[in-house]
């Protein structure tokens, strides 16, 4: 059977801001702080030396970026710390014309995913490019990028001290 | 150094903070604003009641839970009660302690089925049992804003 009318009546903003219906409102205090971890820890303590650390795998071999405590393939924990370069290689990105709560960029941002030199193969931290155009036609995955710390001073330990990859001058590997 | 090493001290974690901005607004629906509008208005507390299963319910529901019946029988239930079960605060919302303690509990409404939680009132803890005869204390006209807290709380009646 088809309902054809539903009780009540449909509210509209001004019935709520006039104060025809009753209302309960609320605004929690939804504060966090939320701890890295050992690995997690680490990497952004040395984002702020500006220097880019992984970890390594004796059985596997792989070194991984960002650092974790646990070889998902070997089912053992990693081996120790190494330190990699700052630059890298593009493995995807986009291209985004919105924020994160989807407020219009004027200038869109190049999310993209770089494997980092000297870490295992497809082992990449995910950041932005810059100094180059948002155009698809000039942004190529395998481009060679190297990093864009903060001046030291202004680093706190974060992915954002990593300002933004840049193309590297040798181009196109 | 290997990556097992365990953090052992607060100043060796690495804390990202954030804040998650939330607000809501809730409407009371049909029987919530029925029920909330008489408690501002007139201080006084409303029921449904269900004809077949001769129920009324307390805070009201416009659907009967036992026979699905939609229920338009409104009738005023009074503000006495006796305390269903109870217990006592002595913490507040964010976990600080309180100063004095406070008295929460299921106020079954005279003659109804169900009831209110609510706070208790002009009694001090130890003095609180299950059975205990209470009564609504509204505040002022002036100071009802249609909230169940229109109810300052409950006190034990006098005999």
């Amino acid at each position: 059977m088809q309902i054809e009318k539903f009780p009540g009546v449909m509210l509209r903003e001004a019935d709520v801001e006039q104060g025809r219906v009753l209302t309960t409102q609320w605004q929690p205090n939804l504060k966090y702080g939320w701890d890295a971890g050992i690995a997690i820890g680490r990497f952004l303590s040395e984002l702020k030396q500006g220097r880019i650390v992984g970890t390594k795998c004796h059985k596997c071999h792989r070194i991984a970026v960002p650092p974790r405590i646990f070889c998902e393939w070997c089912f053992k924990p990693f081996d120790g710390w190494v330190y990699l370069k700052d630059t890298g290689v593009v493995n995807t990105f986009s291209i985004s014309y919105i924020a994160w709560d989807a407020s219009r960029l004027e200038v869109p941002s190049i999310p993209a995913v770089i494997e980092i030199d000297g870490a295992s193969h497809g082992m990449g931290i995910l950041h932005l490019l810059g100094e180059i155009e948002p155009d698809p036609a000039k942004i190529n995955i395998g481009m060679r990028v190297k990093a864009v710390w903060k001046p030291p001073q202004e680093r706190e330990g974060a992915i954002t001290d990593i300002k933004y990859f840049k193309p590297l001058e040798e181009g196109r590997r | 150094m290997t990556p097992l090493e365990r953090i052992t001290q607060l100043a060796q974690t690495k804390p990202c903070y954030g804040e998650i901005p939330t607000y809501y607004l809730y409407t009371f629906g049909i029987a919530g604003e029925r029920f909330f509008r008489e408690i501002k208005d007139n201080a006084k507390i409303f029921g449904t009641r269900c004809p077949k299963c001769n129920l009324i319910y307390v805070p009201p529901k416009i659907y009967c839970e036992r026979c699905f019946a939609g229920l338009e029988e409104w009738l005023e239930v009074g503000t006495t009660g006796t305390v269903h079960t109870y217990t006592i605060g002595y913490v507040d919302l964010d976990g600080s302690p309180l100063e004095e303690p406070i008295i929460l509990a299921m106020v079954a409404i005279d003659g109804a089925y169900g009831g209110l939680v609510h706070r208790l009132g002009e009694v001090k803890p130890e003095e609180v049992r299950i059975d205990l005869k209470v009564e609504a204390v509204f505040k002022d006209q002036a100071e009802r804003s249609g909230s169940i807290l229109d109810i300052r709380y409950f006190k034990p009646r006098q005999k």
